[in-house]
């Protein structure tokens, strides 16, 4: 090998003879890790269409941890939020919209007795808002 | 994602399902794998979860109606902004359901048609009326609460967009539940004319919450596998006294006193007497209670309730006069330029 190599023409200077090419398309990656549960992005690979795009995720980003599931999406068919401009979470007091925002318990204190009270929120949900 | 669009909607207990697939489907349920919208499943899993998330989107959309009307009435600024924050949830649940109901394979606009001309149905306990604040409170204490503990069971279940939703919709019933115990804690901490309003809304709202968990278990129509293919995971007996066991005695703590009603077909209390049943039995520890009139249940099922036709009607009102909307947005030729 490095003998042939040694004879090869190898020019070091000079315009390139091929022409540039351009990228292919940019694809988001997104994998689910377990059945059922979410997908979640995992990043970005580039590809002349969405097979290809798929082959190129299942090698970048489905070899690494059990990976159940893949979709690609071209980049240009997601739009987003602005950070700078667009306000999703306003930061005024909206309390009056999550469980949180309601201290029940020692309300119902007054009216029960402690093992009722705790026997009662045993039914509430566990997750929320 | 590939839906088919086409399937036929009807249950068909007569269908010989492929082994080859039917067998590897129960088993991947059993080990309680979710069942995704581009997998293999029964023909009567599609149409059973189908109805079930259409009648739950129904319900939601029809549900926003009786507490809507108290917006504009609501006793204090921060209670407006609670309903009509609770009101906007419920729409979004019904939003969101129907897009799970879509990849089953029915149109979403066929659906809203459905649910106008009368071919499919909402939530029985959404006939009756709400003619006090004290309603309002009674449906987010009672109501959710019995919602919830439905909802708690179908997010046990199969279909995977459907048990993703409903574990959603329960984060955001959580506050319209506590928002409820804050209200009935508000008013029977209050005067005596607010514990009578709060009386006699309980009195309209308990019969119904305990008919909400549907019939008794042995009328069920038809054994079918939905338990076993987890689209439901509870028995209605069993929520309902899971429902009594949890809100009679906090009811009765309150102060509130759980009587067995008559109505008249406003769905107003004309006659009452006190549940002598109502107690707790100390070995099982379950709580014993009168059955509601299940004649009157079959007949508001059957429309024939307090308000099934204005709240259909309303729903009428809404989608017929919407269409310039949709027009305006979807597009169209007929439609005048834009200015």
């Amino acid at each position: 090998m490095s003998r042939l190599r040694d004879h090869l023409p190898l020019p070091a200077e000079g315009a390139l003879i091929s022409p540039p090419e351009g990228d292919a398309t940019p694809f988001e990656v997104f994998i689910q890790l377990l059945r059922g549960k979410p997908h979640v992005h995992a990043g970005t690979v580039d590809a002349v269409d969405s097979e290809m795009a798929l082959q190129f995720a299942r090698e970048h980003y489905g070899q690494d941890q059990a990976c159940v599931h893949i979709w690609v999406v071209p980049r240009s068919a997601m739009l987003g939020t602005d950070y700078e401009h667009d306000v999703i979470w306003r930061s005024t007091d909206r309390s009056y919209k999550l469980a949180r925002g309601y201290q029940v318990h020692n309300r119902w204190r007054q009216f029960r007795s402690k093992e009722d009270v705790k026997e009662y929120e045993k039914e509430d949900l566990k997750e929320h808002y | 994602m590939s839906v088919s669009a086409s399937v036929d909607l009807k249950l068909d207990w007569d269908i010989q399902e492929d082994p080859v697939k039917l067998v590897p489907f129960e088993e991947r349920i059993t080990k309680g794998e979710l069942v995704e919208p581009d997998d293999w499943m029964p023909h009567n899993y599609r149409v059973g979860m189908l109805r079930m998330a259409e009648h739950h989107a129904n319900s939601e959309i029809v549900g926003a109606l009786p507490e809507g009307e108290w917006i504009t009435r609501a006793p204090t600024l921060r209670r407006k902004l609670a309903l009509i924050a609770k009101v906007q949830d419920e729409v979004g649940h019904g939003q969101m359901l129907y897009r799970v109901s879509q990849d089953l394979g029915k149109p979403r606009d066929q659906m809203l048609r459905d649910l106008i001309t009368g071919k499919t149905k909402y939530h029985n306990v959404f006939n009756y009326p709400a003619p006090t604040w004290a309603d309002v409170v009674m449906i987010q204490w009672l109501v959710d609460g019995a919602a919830i503990m439905n909802q708690a069971t179908l997010a046990d279940g199969s279909y995977g967009p459907y048990v993703r939703t409903m574990k959603r919709i329960n984060m955001e019933e959580a506050f319209h539940f506590k928002s409820g115990e804050d209200m009935v804690l508000t008013m029977m901490s209050g005067t005596p004319k607010q514990k009578q309003m709060a009386q006699e809304a309980f009195d309209r709202w308990w019969a119904p919450c305990l008919m909400f968990f549907g019939p008794l278990d042995k009328e069920s129509v038809k054994t079918s596998p939905f338990m076993r293919w987890r689209i439901k995971t509870a028995t209605n007996d069993d929520l309902r006294q899971r429902f009594v066991d949890r809100f009679a005695p906090a009811a009765l703590d309150l102060g509130l006193k759980i009587h067995i009603t008559v109505k008249d077909q406003d769905g107003m209390v004309t006659e009452k007497r006190e549940d002598t049943e109502i107690r707790r039995n100390e070995k099982t520890g379950y709580w014993h209670f009168s059955q509601p009139d299940w004649n009157e249940f079959h007949r508001v099922v059957k429309g024939n309730g307090p308000l099934n036709k204005k709240r259909v009607a309303l729903r009428r009102f809404s989608y017929e006069q919407g269409q310039w909307v949709r027009r305006a947005i979807v597009g169209g030729s007929d439609l005048p330029p834009l200015c």
